[in-house]
């Protein structure tokens, strides 16, 4: 208690030197606030931009293994021939009762039953690859938002309706209303009407995805009832890898896929960022730590008398050290609250340039309370630790001393 | 019963080349006892002082207050003796610039239990009014003359009731009206509490007040004089005896005449 008002009066009478270290600690807190906010958003933007329109985790059947035609006896490896029947897909049959246990787990923003498979689009001359995806174009739409970026004709897919994407129509001369004849590598073919035209801002998308009902692919693909795949979103896009490592204990006969293991890539780019922005940021702490422990040391040489005269007049060690660690403290917590200020300050500027100049790419960017609570939390740790060696010292001090010498 | 009992008390300074600054000093000083310490310059009479006020401990010796050998103690033990027994009068004041003559006073009080209640404020402020500052109570203590620092000194270490008042030329840098009334005051606090004083004094006025001069050379007792029984003439023919010229201020000459 005592304590306490010896260390408030100290930094009120230093007023000069407090605000200093005050304005030092406040410009490291918010560079460090707002790099952490902008290296934040640009990785949430960016795994937005990569797995916001895909699904997260997706399920399907597992290759075949193939077996050893031949073992020799001596137990070497044999060679053995892969054979993969390309052509037929194996189909997911029992995906009613597993959609039925996801939902029931209710951890799980969308959940998507696909049926798909590969097929050629023959207009005279040509040739072209495509995707044909049937799914049900409702809930297909909460992972895809494709009702919004339909561009022509309108957003169904019955009987053998479909919707084809800009780049694929650009490319064939084709538009809503129109029809495509589409084979499938089982030899089946059939003409398809055109009911819509999608941009999903993606032209890889855009001239492969052929949207068929999930019904007609099933036919299609001879997959009876079954599904090619099971697509989920997760609320939390980085909780993916988790769940599909739980999902693969549950469904074992599945083969579970997160977005983090088909993106590892991206993954470590992400990675390597974050950890380049943390370096700064521990930069920043470690100046701000170091300029709180100088000011401080500065501080009992120059209460060197003041704190002689307490010694004297029987404050005792630990207390005279408590006065300059509460000091440290106090500079770290108001320094970073002030710091975390400007912060949201400079975030809020940014944020308003970035509006006016939309062309600049990066849309907005936020502050995060968890974060600023743990600077405020780690800077007040800081300079706690900081006053640690000037507090030894003035602890140290021998009243004699400064008696003596007047 | 003694207060404080001395014995063989040496302090050397200094390790590579040692200075002796007592050598081996007893000394008894009774409660309520009012008694200066004399000598010239590096006589030894401030170490001497700074061991009585536990602030420096001795190279060798012990020191007893009611029996109790203090210097066997921790430093934290002896900083709870000083705030608990003792009260301090430095030669240069020694006031926390940043805090009021109020917040000065209560500094032994808040030291030693933490916060100032109500009582303790009363009396606080009693203190200043009876040392005569009461009208600077709330001015800082960087804004106060000599006098009035000196002032609140007393009242700061009368603070926690002490039964010891260790004084270091209470009434150096002061002017001969000032160092007077402070004098008187001084007196006055020992009559009226039962107070012992121990005061390191340049001063023959304040030392002939005394009802016990101990006058120090080359780190001994030179002399233990008790003045009670002696007239003011006589005490003061013992106090200076080549009757040497009085410096303007009252003080004694640096070096007497050979």
């Amino acid at each position: 208690m005592f304590n306490l008002s010896v260390a408030f009066r100290f930094l009120k009478e230093g007023r000069m030197q407090t605000a200093l270290i005050l304005i030092g600690i406040t410009l490291g807190i918010a560079v460090q606030v707002f790099l952490n906010a902008l290296i934040m958003d640009l990785q949430l933007s960016l795994v937005e931009d990569t797995v916001g329109r895909s699904p997260h985790i997706t399920a399907t059947m597992p290759d075949d293994v193939p077996q050893a035609a031949y073992v020799p006896p001596d137990g070497r490896p044999a060679l053995a021939r892969i054979v993969s029947n390309e052509g037929s897909l194996k189909p997911i049959r029992d995906w009613k009762s597993v959609e039925a246990q996801l939902v029931k787990l209710g951890a799980f923003k969308v959940i998507v039953p696909v049926a798909q498979g590969s097929g050629f689009i023959r207009q005279g001359e040509k040739s072209l690859p495509v995707i044909l995806r049937g799914f049900d174009l409702e809930r297909a739409d909460a992972l895809y938002d494709i009702r919004r970026r339909l561009v022509a004709g309108r957003y169904e897919v019955g009987g053998n309706g479909i919707l084809i994407g800009r780049e694929l129509a650009d490319k064939l001369r084709t538009g809503a209303g129109h029809s495509l004849r589409i084979a499938v590598p089982s030899g089946a073919s059939d003409v398809f009407p055109i009911n819509g035209v999608f941009d999903l801002e993606n032209q890889a998308l855009n001239e492969s995805w052929v949207l068929v009902s999930l019904n007609r692919a099933q036919i299609l693909f001879g997959l009876d009832q079954g599904l090619t795949q099971i697509e989920l979103q997760v609320p939390d896009v980085f909780s993916a890898a988790g769940w599909a490592e739980s999902l693969r204990r549950s469904f074992p006969a599945l083969k579970w896929l997160s977005w983090q293991e088909t993106n590892a890539q991206l993954l470590a780019a992400l990675k390597g960022q974050g950890s380049s922005s943390y370096i700064i940021q521990m930069f920043v702490l470690l100046s701000v730590t170091l300029a709180i422990a100088s000011v401080l040391a500065i501080s009992v040489v120059q209460r060197s008398r003041q704190i002689g005269i307490l010694k004297a007049l029987g404050m005792k060690t630990r207390q005279i050290g408590r006065v300059f660690i509460i000091q440290g403290a106090v500079l770290g917590f108001i320094g970073s609250l002030l710091g975390s200020l400007a912060g949201w300050g400079l975030i809020a500027m940014f944020t308003a340039v970035q509006k006016a100049n939309p062309a600049a790419g990066l849309t907005s960017i936020s502050v995060r309370s968890g974060a600023v609570v743990l600077s405020i939390l780690i800077a007040t740790t800081a300079g706690t630790l900081a006053a640690f060696f000037p507090a030894r010292r003035a602890a140290r001090l021998n009243p004699i001393e400064v008696i003596r010498n007047g | 019963m003694a207060d404080i009992e001395l014995e063989g008390i040496r302090k050397v300074y200094g390790t590579a080349i040692s200075t002796v600054a007592l050598r081996g000093v007893d000394l008894t000083v009774p409660a309520g006892e009012y008694a200066a310490i004399i000598g010239r310059s590096g006589s030894g009479k401030s170490t001497l002082l700074n061991i009585l006020g536990t602030l420096d401990r001795p190279t060798e010796g012990r020191m007893r207050f009611e029996g109790r050998d203090l210097f066997a103690a921790s430093d934290d033990k002896l900083a709870e003796f000083r705030s608990g027994t003792l009260g301090f009068i430095f030669q240069f004041h020694y006031l926390l610039p940043e805090f009021n003559t109020l917040e000065n006073v209560l500094l032994p009080y808040r030291i030693r239990h933490g916060r100032a209640d109500g009582a303790a404020v009363r009396r606080a402020k009693e203190l200043i009014e009876k040392v005569g500052v009461g009208p600077r109570m709330y001015n800082r203590a960087n804004n106060l003359s000599g006098g009035e620092q000196q002032r609140v000194a007393i009242a700061r270490s009368l603070i926690n009731a002490p039964r010891v008042i260790l004084a270091d030329e209470p009434t150096g840098n002061l002017d001969t009206e000032t160092s007077e009334s402070v004098k008187g005051l001084l007196r006055a606090i020992n009559r009226e509490f039962k107070t012992t004083f121990i005061i390191v004094t340049h001063d023959r006025h304040i030392a002939a007040g005394c009802d016990r001069v101990i006058e120090i050379e080359d780190g001994s007792i030179k002399r233990d004089l008790s003045t009670s029984e002696l007239s003011r003439d006589e005490t003061w023919a013992e106090l200076a005896p080549c009757n040497c010229r009085e410096r303007e201020d009252g003080r004694l000459p640096a070096a007497p005449p050979a």
